[in-house]
């Protein structure tokens, strides 16, 4: 991604080698200005962008494993018992969140 | 649909929220899997995906409303795409966007976009819908493809071939915007025949 000035076809060869090894905030941030307005105004990119993820799922998506799903839902857990203690704080004594002025 | 999906689905479409909290293990166990693989598609990242869908699983908590009448996987993961990942994949390249040059709209269509042609397709659909338009490739185009699925760099692929990177970036460019052509004549076809 060391180029300056890069085509339309090696923009779309750099988007699917960061989709494909996990690094799309680096290519985001390598676009220049004119790289960036390039993308924009060109439909084959975006067209191509679909293909692209297919081709990322078929060959990759399905390696995508992680050992410990239990440990997964005990974060999902923790995460909805933190939403559900804002909540009750919320509702819990209004009087608290008034500010004494005096 | 598998039958404890099914029945974990009603427990989360409950109306108080202890209820739908114990119903989240079973159905995260039956849809971790689909909704990862699926969200693979759009960040490419394992640890990113794992955070996305964390939040994806409290959202549905909190909001199950859009699950009621589920009527099949492919029904589900549309209405999950839809209603709770694209949301969180927009808030995760809203923050990136600050160092990008890329419109917001841009960056949007990029990383959340709507759901394209084959978006829905489960993951042995796609193979044998990629395997069979791939078959109709010329054998440069078809080989630059196979090597780049296998995870070769650009480079690697230009000595396989006898080529420079530059060549390859265009082979390939050329040989997607081709498999795009294939992919909405099939899509028109069983649009045809359905």
């Amino acid at each position: 991604m060391a180029n300056a000035h890069r085509e339309i076809q090696e923009l779309l060869a750099d988007y699917a080698a960061s989709l494909r090894d996990g690094s799309v905030p680096t290519f985001l941030k390598s676009l220049t200005k004119e790289e960036a307005k390039r993308i924009g105004e060109s439909k084959d990119f975006w067209e191509a962008t679909e293909i692209v993820r297919m081709m990322n799922s078929a060959s990759f998506g399905a390696k995508v494993v992680t050992p410990d799903v239990g440990l997964f839902i005990s974060r999902v857990d923790a995460g909805i018992a933190s939403r559900m203690k804002k909540a009750h704080a919320s509702t819990r004594d209004p009087s608290r969140s008034h500010v004494n002025l005096q | 649909m598998d039958k404890r999906l099914r029945n974990a689905l009603q427990q989360l479409t409950a109306s108080d929220t202890e209820s739908r909290r114990r119903a989240m293990e079973p159905f995260v166990r039956a849809t971790f899997a689909m909704f990862i693989g699926h969200l693979h598609r759009y960040l490419g990242n394992e640890v990113e995906c794992e955070d996305v869908l964390e939040d994806v699983y409290a959202d549905i908590w909190e909001n199950p409303d859009h699950l009621r009448n589920i009527e099949d996987d492919r029904h589900l993961l549309r209405t999950v795409y839809l209603y709770y990942m694209r949301k969180r994949l927009r808030e995760v390249y809203r923050r990136l966007n600050r160092r990008s040059c890329l419109s917001q709209a841009d960056m949007q269509n990029l990383m959340a976009p709507d759901l394209g042609l084959a978006d829905l397709v489960s993951q042995e659909e796609l193979k044998e819908l990629l395997r069979t338009m791939l078959d109709k490739l010329k054998a440069r185009e078809r080989k630059a493809i196979e090597l780049w699925m296998e995870g070769m760099s650009n480079r690697a692929i230009a000595n396989q071939l006898e080529t420079t990177v530059g060549a390859v970036k265009m082979l390939e460019f050329r040989t997607i915007l081709k498999l795009r052509e294939m992919l909405k004549e099939h899509c028109r076809e069983s649009g045809a025949q359905g």
